[in-house]
C-alpha cells in the first residue's frame, strides 16, 4: 500500500486537544516522536492496532483521524 | 539519536574490531601455518558464546522498538542478506574464473571471503539505517 494515499488529520488534532506535543502523543500511544512524524507527513501507514490507539487517545473515531484516498476518487 | 541509530553504530564499531582482531589472528596463523583441531575448535567455541550473547541481547532490543522501528530494522536485515550472498556469490566466481578451474587456491582466501562479506554487509545495513534516519530528520 502507498502511503502517499493515506493522509490524516493528527496535527489539527493536537493541536484541538490543548496543543498536545508530538512527544506527549507518543507517550500515550507507546512509540517514538519520530514515528508521529513520519505518520504527520504521510510518509508512514501506522498498523490497524496503531491507528486505532491514536484514535482513542483524540476520542475520536478512526476515519476523523485517517483518510484514504484512492487512486481514481 | 534513537535506539536503532545507536545500535546501528554500535554495529558498525562491532563489526570493525571483530574484523581487525580475526585478521590479526588469522593473519598470525598464515605467519605460523597453524594446522589442527585446536585452531578450529577454539575458533567454534568463540563464535558460539559471541552468537549466544548477540542472540539474548538482540531479543531485550528488539521489544523495545516500536513498529516502524521493526519494519526499518527488517528491511536492513533483508538488505543484509541479499549484500552477504551476492558478495559471497561474486567473490567465488570471481576467484573461479580468475585462477581458473583446476587451480589451487589458498586456504586463508575462505575466512578472508566470509569475513569481507560480513563486513561489508553489515557497513551497508548499518549505513542504510542511519540515511534512513537522516533522511527522516529533515522532516522534522
Amino acid at each position: 500500500m502507498n502511503s502517499a494515499h493515506l493522509s490524516n488529520q493528527i496535527r489539527r488534532l493536537r493541536f484541538e486537544n490543548g496543543e498536545m506535543t508530538q512527544q506527549q502523543l507518543a507517550d500515550k500511544v507507546g512509540v517514538t516522536r519520530q514515528t508521529i512524524i513520519a505518520i504527520e507527513a504521510s510518509k508512514y501507514s501506522p498498523s490497524l492496532t496503531l491507528a486505532f490507539r491514536i484514535a482513542r487517545t483524540f476520542k475520536a473515531r478512526i476515519e476523523d483521524v485517517f483518510q484514504y484516498k484512492d487512486k481514481d476518487s | 539519536m534513537n535506539r536503532l541509530e545507536k545500535r546501528a553504530w554500535a554495529e558498525l564499531g562491532a563489526v570493525t574490531l571483530c574484523v581487525i582482531i580475526a585478521g590479526a589472528g588469522g593473519g598470525l596463523m598464515v605467519y605460523m601455518n597453524t594446522k589442527g583441531m585446536v585452531g578450529l575448535v577454539s575458533f567454534l567455541i568463540s563464535g558460539l558464546i559471541a552468537g549466544l550473547i548477540s542472540y539474548r541481547r538482540n531479543i531485550k532490543y528488539w521489544a523495545k522498538l516500536d513498529e516502524r522501528e521493526q519494519k526499518i530494522a527488517n528491511r536492513a536485515r533483508v538488505l543484509w542478506s541479499c549484500v552477504f550472498i551476492l558478495f559471497l556469490w561474486c567473490a567465488s566466481f570471481t576467484v573461479f574464473f580468475i585462477v581458473g578451474a583446476k587451480s589451487p587456491v589458498p586456504a586463508y582466501i575462505l575466512p578472508v571471503l566470509f569475513l569481507s562479506g560480513l563486513f561489508l554487509a553489515t557497513f551497508i545495513k548499518s549505513a542504510a539505517i542511519l540515511v534512513r534516519f537522516a533522511r527522516g530528520r529533515d522532516d522534522e
